[in-house]
This record gives C-alpha cells, sequence and structure tokens, in this order.
C-alpha cells in the first residue's frame, strides 16, 4: 500500500553571534537552548550518521499531554551542514527531513533551517492552540471597545 | 506594525509611521496593503485619522499556520537569543 499525501516546505533564517563551528557544535548540545533535544522530559540521543534519536516533551497547549519524537542523522558534515529524519504525530508517523545549514557571515553564522516532507493537512495546522488563545483574547479586547 | 496595534490599539498615521526609518509612502504603501488583507481599518475621528487591528482576520491566518511554524520559530528564537545573550555578557 502506499500513502500519497500533499506536503509542505518550511524555512527559516537566523543569523547566529557566533562561529561556524561554534553554532555546529552548540546545535548537536543538548544542554544548550533553542533545539529540539533541549529540555525533553526523556531523550536518546545518538548524533552521528545512522545514528537515532527520541525525545519527549511535555504540551503545555491543546490540554497538555505528552509528545514523541523520532529521527535519524543522514548527514553531520561538521562544520556546514547537520540533516535528520523527524518523526511526530504531526507528520503522521512519516518521516519528514530537516536540513541545518552553517555559513560564516563576517564573524556570525548564518544558519538555514528546512523542514521538507510534512503532510499538509488539519493534524499538523494549529487549531486550539496558544496563538489562537492570544488572537480570542484580542478579538475580546477590541469588541469590548467598541 | 501590525505588533504595535495589538499592544498599543488604534494608533494614528503618524505615530505608526514613527519607529520605522523609511519614507511615509513607504509606510503608506504598506498600511494600504495590510488594508486590502482586511487586517487594519482606519476610522476618523474629527481630524484625525486612527489605524486599528483587525484581529478577527488575523485568526484566519492563524489556522494556515503548521504546528512546525511556530515551533521551529520559538526554538530558533531561544538559539539565536542565546548567542546574542552569551556577547552581551562577554
Amino acid at each position: 500500500m502506499t500513502l500519497t499525501t500533499k506536503t509542505i516546505e518550511l524555512e527559516f533564517e537566523r543569523v547566529i553571534a557566533a562561529a561556524v563551528d561554534e553554532v555546529f557544535d552548540a546545535w548537536l548540545d543538548p544542554a544548550i537552548p533553542g533545539k529540539p533535544w533541549h529540555g525533553a522530559a526523556k531523550l536518546i540521543f545518538a548524533p552521528e550518521v545512522d545514528g537515532l534519536f527520541y525525545f519527549r516533551t511535555h504540551r503545555k497547549e491543546g490540554g497538555g499531554g505528552e509528545i514523541s519524537h523520532y529521527g535519524r542523522f543522514t548527514a553531520i558534515d561538521r562544520p556546514g551542514r547537520i540533516q535528520h529524519t523527524f518523526v511526530s504525530p504531526f507528520t503522521w508517523g512519516l518521516e519528514s527531513l530537516v536540513t541545518v545549514t552553517f555559513k560564516g557571515k563576517g564573524g556570525d553564522t548564518l544558519m538555514n533551517l528546512h523542514h521538507g516532507g510534512l503532510p499538509d493537512d488539519e493534524k499538523g495546522r494549529r487549531h486550539e492552540l496558544g496563538w489562537n488563545y492570544l488572537l480570542d483574547v484580542l478579538v475580546k479586547h477590541y469588541a469590548g471597545q467598541r | 506594525m501590525i505588533g504595535k496595534l495589538a499592544a498599543c490599539g488604534p494608533a494614528r498615521f503618524t505615530d505608526l509611521a514613527k519607529p520605522f526609518d523609511v519614507a511615509l509612502n513607504a509606510v503608506t504603501k504598506h498600511l494600504k496593503l495590510l488594508e486590502r488583507a482586511g487586517l487594519i481599518s482606519r476610522e476618523r475621528q474629527g481630524r484625525e485619522v486612527f489605524i486599528s487591528l483587525r484581529p478577527e482576520r488575523l485568526r484566519l491566518v492563524a489556522d494556515w499556520v503548521h504546528e512546525y511554524e511556530r515551533y521551529w520559530s520559538e526554538e530558533l528564537d531561544r538559539f539565536q537569543g542565546y548567542f546574542a545573550a552569551r556577547k552581551k555578557k562577554s
């Protein structure tokens, strides 16, 4: 059986105030904040090609609960590129692909994160989550002013 | 501009344009775009025109934002913030 679904791709860019090799190493260090494997309730982490990771996070929105994420490193090219698969309930258990690249920019690092192969359906969309709650507050605030 | 309208409520054109280092006609152009998208509205009060956010339209946008859009944005902001704070300290 082949499961076909429409997919989307997300792309993010940040300039990080540190040298490329330092930023690359930090991305693979679970102690540093701002990556999936930081602050997980449970973490299994083998950052090498064909190494696996698992982390469980507590979900703050949408009624709480815990979410498990799995993946497999497919490329670790220090200091320029890290690639791994990413599986979670939001990917329907299918493998999506995350590619992170690091390039020098002056003394800083231009970092690009591409997340492709994400199912484009309502499961991944943000219904009933935090931002909508905030927008509800705003709607009520403005409604009260009229 | 949307952030300012959300945080501070309705504002005059000049107050909205003030923090941005761009020509006033660029701000006008931007506001026209937001108005066409239904994200802001204008209301005349005496001689002044006040611009307001229409958050009910933002909700439509929020419904189309992917879970991972929010997730990676927050994570990367934290990562960037960690290094920025460290640089500030040194």
